[in-house]
């Protein structure tokens, strides 16, 4: 096989792959800044801020990331400290045991999170009746149920974080430690625990993300709690606005913002121990020269351009006003479904001038019932105006149905914010019918 | 004390050893074992209110797995077809969906994990990224895309592809996108690790022998690989099967996802132990499809979860 | 020498399941010795040490330390330091926090953590080395400071799990000296665990001798070398040519043995053995490959053995003949280089003899694996 061939298709197969993994995260993050009222990319309208501000407005959304927050803290400590204990039991258990353990302890990632949600409620819902508890008490509570249904499966995620680095750990360093006077709480505490510190840290992070992000299992237990995530489902399901698309670019911006500030730590931390080897005692001891941070740190200088760009766009945000765009296309969208009216119209004008004409050529021959009826064939040509690119077409179009079918309690939205004119009602999506 | 129990309080101290017997202890019983049997449990038994729960009432019975098979009692049709074909579609399309993404995944497992350099770490940081995001705000990014007046549509009816747009939500289409689009990085991870580590002079040596690189592929790469391969397939199968945020955002609303049923019993029907027998069938079906996948293709259950 | 503190263990048993580790062991370290146990990988040499060290409890018997029984004190409370055989220095610790973990466990301040590392420093020759990392260290750094370390917390009793395995031969030598410099200057009792018989010979003031769970010997260096009680501990310290055969008349402290190869050879019962070795016994017959000389040729009597030269070496402070004796028995025979010609006696015959106490008979046994 040609080589060169070999290598443009291997190109083109991780662009194409990269362009399915980013794009639609760019796409949604590019519809936040347009003033269309659906979230959408094209026709770009004006470039806007107003849904950020609609989305700090949000008491909803407020309240569920305080919801997350909490939660999340509660998932990490009790997720992290799970998953370490059942690392280090792992290492040290039975080898009889070993595998029946393993099992166990991973079957959590592979049990579908909706099962572990109904379990944790279940379960929890029964000890709280033969403990004789009311509804209300601490072991029903959204919060309590959703850390110990999510902690469950995220226990397991720390446990393989951590096990991974307890594997390099040499037991002789806490045996060298007990040796040398310490008790086993200060073995742990001085010695295990600083040892497995960044695995501690990746585990933690790891288990907040997947506390913060999770649905299936929250969807079950949370109660009077609703997370985030629950709030963003509720919204995406009964009605999309780029609200909620200025929430994801927020996360975007964050995670891209700390993915490579990561990388940039890292990478820093590598020139440092390499730094180390080279130097002599002097250097160590005195007047250490680090090499400076971005020195050979495309990560650090990304995260400073990165930083740089955000403070600019909150900068032009504060100061830039779209009204004058909006007002703009406010008008235009007015113009074009005056013009549209103006289009039907004279269509329909046309054919009942048509008709008229064909009716009295009918007139003239046989004569048919259904004629006498003209109103009811121009109702029934409306429907095909559907399949045209008419704006009110599209008010009819399948694709409107747009909710949960299997949700009868479907509220009918109105566009938070329409931008004037017929902008939102010829929005086909903009329209949320309950099926 | 059991000799066991002895050596690991010698090792770890009376009070370490407790406390990570304790931990360990509430992870496993009080929150993987018990649960689990306490839904089987209470998947056998009458939806009761809960003044009644315990009566002479609570008895074990069949009806709710009954319910599945056959519908409610008196019903017009002899089998509860509209659920049970929710069930098949749903395994149906969880097996697509995996193997939708092995395909695509797997080129990319094996580039990352034979080419060295640091745009490796760029890879490696993109493919990260979009696992970071929400699931609910991928799931509406791709909402986004295949709407009606989404990006696709605009961009295929601005080439003159198709003059009217087409409804990918109907048609599953962004379901399936978006199903395979959550779980890439739970594909490609287990694989890429497992080919990092083979050794590319077998690859060269191969390549010696002239071997075509498909060959190459299918005698060398692939029977290395199949841990991983395993590993990522079980992942994606189990976790699209028991996928509710995609379905509920990117579903047709003539395509229900069996866990949508089970949603439903428990938040609008209200009826926990139907719920409840659903998500057992729902399990247990997916654990024995895994064995059974893997008995087939001779892959050991100590591989899953490296 | 300081009369320190000694070590006893008294019927020492260990187990593991089926598996015996020690099989009752009974050892007297007298204060201030520098003690050995020596034996090949698996012996249970190590076992034994962890059992001093307490992180084994022993199945039956008592480690007595200073006289006190330790049953039951954790490692933690033992006035015992262990010095590991990876070593086990914390790699997040700077050196002189190591060296000074055992204060900083006892809470004592930075400052004065600091002064003890900087004297420990000293004392191993490796001032102003103290905010280096571990991973910083050449091998026989590492080795200094993990023995700063041990000797901060200040214990009666130092235990070394083969210290100097790692380094290569020129510092291993190095560290032997340095090692036993260390103990006569501080004068507490070492224990130290080794395979390698040179480092046990130098170092030691007694050594016991241990095959799979056994103690065969307990002496000093000389006594080991020259007056094995085993086949085990004849062949496993320093070279040795062993004849099998059965003993055909005991003369005292001699023995006249029928040797299945080389006919009626004389030697002298080992010091242990004297008394117990009796006229049809199987046993074994030692002679160190510098014991063997090159007699003139003709010569018979039970004190000459003839062999055809396979080849020859020299290896510098010796001369090294390989030779086969009748039925294809291999004999080394070390000839010490002071000088002299060699002539070349390869595929030739020729008669080797030995003086009768340098001829060890001990009762058959198990010989060490080469």
């Amino acid at each position: 096989m040609n080589n060169s061939f070999l290598r443009i298709s291997i190109w083109v197969y991780l662009a194409i792959f990269f362009l399915y993994l980013l794009g639609p995260l760019v796409i949604m993050s590019v519809t936040a800044f347009n003033s269309s009222a659906f979230p959408r990319m094209t026709p770009w309208e004006c470039l806007t801020f107003q849904w950020f501000g609609e989305l700090f407005q949000d008491q909803r959304i407020l309240n569920g990331i305080k919801n997350s927050l909490i939660i999340g803290a509660g998932t990490v400590v009790l997720s992290v400290a799970m998953g370490l204990a059942g690392a280090l039991m792992l290492t040290q258990i039975w080898p009889k045991l070993r595998a029946t353990y393993y099992t166990v302890i991973i079957a959590p990632i592979l049990i579908p999170g909706v099962v572990l949600g109904i379990s944790t409620l279940v379960f929890w819902d029964r000890i709280n009746r033969m403990l004789g508890l009311g509804a209300d008490s601490f072991l029903s509570n959204g919060i309590f149920l959703t850390v110990i249904g999510q902690s469950t499966f995220i226990a397991s995620y720390c446990m393989l974080v951590l096990v991974a680095r307890l594997q390099r750990y040499d037991v002789a360093l806490t045996e060298a430690a007990l040796d040398l006077g310490a008790t086993h709480a200060q073995a742990f505490r001085k010695i295990l625990l600083p040892f497995m510190r960044p695995a501690i840290a990746s585990a933690a992070v790891l288990a907040f993300l997947a506390s913060f992000e999770n649905y299936n299992t929250t969807t079950f237990t949370f109660g009077e709690y609703p997370t985030l995530t629950i709030e963003l489902a509720q919204k995406v399901r009964y009605g999309i606005t780029p609200s909620i698309s200025a929430l994801a670019f927020i996360i975007v911006a964050l995670t891209v913002f700390f993915a490579l500030l990561n990388e940039a730590k890292l990478k820093r931390q590598e020139l440092v121990a390499a730094a180390r080897k080279n130097a002599t005692v002097e250097e160590l001891a005195g007047k250490i020269k680090l090499p400076s941070f971005f020195s050979g740190n495309m990560a650090a200088v990304l995260v400073v351009v990165f930083a740089v760009a955000t403070i600019t766009v909150i900068g032009t945000a504060t100061a830039y006003n779209p009204a004058q765009c909006i007002a703009d296309v406010r008008e235009q969208k007015q113009l074009e479904a005056q013009q549209r009216i103006e289009e039907l119209r004279k269509q329909r004008e046309e054919q009942r001038r048509l008709r008229e004409e064909e009716r009295k050529q009918r007139f003239e021959g046989v004569f048919e019932p259904g004629d006498l009826q003209p109103g009811s064939t121009e109702e029934e040509a409306e429907p095909d105006t559907g399949t045209n690119n008419s704006g009110f077409g599209n008010v009819f179009a399948p694709n409107t149905l747009g909710g949960d079918s299997d949700e009868g309690e479907a509220e009918p939205e109105t566009p938070p914010a329409s931008n004037g004119g017929f902008g939102g009602a010829f929005d086909p999506n903009s329209l949320q019918s309950d099926d | 004390m059991p000799r066991f129990l002895k050596d690991f309080f010698n090792r770890n101290g009376t009070g370490m050893g407790l406390a990570i017997l304790g931990l360990v202890l509430f992870w496993t019983i009080g929150l993987i074992i018990l649960p689990q049997l306490s839904m089987l449990d209470f998947s056998f038994r009458p939806n009761l209110p809960p003044p009644e729960i315990g009566g002479p009432k609570d008895v074990y019975t069949l009806e709710n797995y009954k319910y599945l098979i056959y519908g409610p009692e008196g019903g017009s049709q002899n089998y509860n077809a509209v659920d049970l074909r929710v069930f098949f579609r749903t395994l149906l399309a969880a097996v697509c969906v995996t193997i939708f993404n092995l395909i695509i995944c797997y080129p990319i497992a094996y580039y990352l994990g034979q080419s060295k350099g640091n745009h490796i770490r760029i890879f490696a940081i993109m493919l990260i990224i979009p696992y970071w995001i929400n699931e609910i705000l991928r799931a509406f990014a791709l909402r986004i895309i295949f709407g009606e007046t989404g990006v696709l549509n605009t961009l295929f009816m601005g080439l003159g592809i198709w003059d009217t747009p087409f409804d990918f939500i109907r048609n599953d289409i962004a379901l399936y996108a978006g199903l395979g689009y959550a779980y890439i990085l739970l594909m490609i991870f287990p694989m890429y690790n497992v080919i990092e580590s083979l050794d590319g002079n077998q690859i060269e040596a191969a390549r010696d022998l002239g071997a075509p690189w498909w060959r190459i592929h299918w005698r060398v790469v692939i029977p290395y690989a199949k841990p991983g391969i395993s590993s990522g397939c079980t992942m994606v199968f189990m976790l699209s099967a028991g996928a509710l945020a995609a379905p509920q955002i990117l579903g047709g609303p003539s395509s229900l996802w069996f866990t949508q049923l089970i949603y439903q019993q428990f938040n609008d029907n209200n009826d926990w132990p139907q719920g409840a027998a659903y998500a057992i069938v729902l399990l247990v079906t997916c654990i024995l499809f895994v064995l059974a996948m893997m008995r087939l293709f001779k892959v050991n259950m100590g591989d899953i979860g490296k | 020498m300081s009369a320190g503190v000694g070590v006893d263990l008294e019927n020492l048993w260990i187990r593991f399941g089926d598996f015996v580790a020690v099989r009752d062991a009974n050892v007297n370290i007298n204060g201030g010795d520098f003690f050995s146990f020596l034996g090949p990988s698996g012996c249970g040499k190590t076992t034994i040490l962890r059992a001093v060290s307490g992180f084994l409890d022993p199945s039956e018997g008592r480690v007595l330390i200073g006289g006190n029984d330790m049953q039951g004190i954790g490692p933690n409370k033992r006035p015992t330091a262990l010095i590991f055989q990876n070593l086990a220095l914390f790699p997040l610790m700077k050196v002189w926090e190591n060296i000074t973990f055992s204060l900083e466990i006892k809470g004592a301040s930075a400052k004065e953590r600091r002064k003890r590392a900087d004297e420990l420093l000293d004392m191993i020759a490796l001032p102003g080395q103290g905010d280096k990392l571990p991973s910083e260290l050449s091998g026989g750094q590492r080795q200094r400071v993990a023995i700063a370390r041990a000797l901060c917390a200040e214990p009666d009793v130092l235990l070394l799990d083969e210290p100097l395995s790692a380094l290569d031969l020129k510092l291993r030598q190095h560290m032997r000296t340095e090692l036993r410099e260390i103990q006569q200057r501080v004068g507490i009792t070492f224990i130290y665990i080794t395979h390698d018989q040179g480092e046990a010979l130098t170092m030691s003031d007694n050594i016991a001798v241990m095959r799979a769970g056994v103690i065969d010997q307990i002496a000093d260096g000389k006594t080991i070398y020259n007056d094995p009680n085993t086949a085990f501990a004849a062949s496993f310290v320093g070279e040795n040519n062993v004849f099998r055969g059965k003993i055909k008349q005991v003369m005292g402290s001699e023995a006249l043995i029928e040797t299945n190869r080389s006919g009626d050879l004389v030697a002298r019962i080992s010091t242990a053995n004297q008394g117990t070795m009796k006229v049809g016994d199987d046993a074994m017959m030692f002679i160190r490959p510098e014991a063997l000389a090159i007699a003139p040729d003709g010569a018979t009597g039970d004190h000459f053995v003839t062999a055809r030269v396979n080849h020859e070496e020299f290896e510098g402070n010796v001369f090294n003949i390989f030779t086969e004796g009748e039925g294809g028995k291999e004999i080394k025979v070390s000839i010490p280089n002071h000088g002299q010609s060699f002539k070349d006696h390869t595929g030739q015959n020729i008669t080797l003899e030995y003086e009768t106490q340098n001829a060890v008979l001990v009762p058959a046994g198990e010989l060490a694996a080469e």
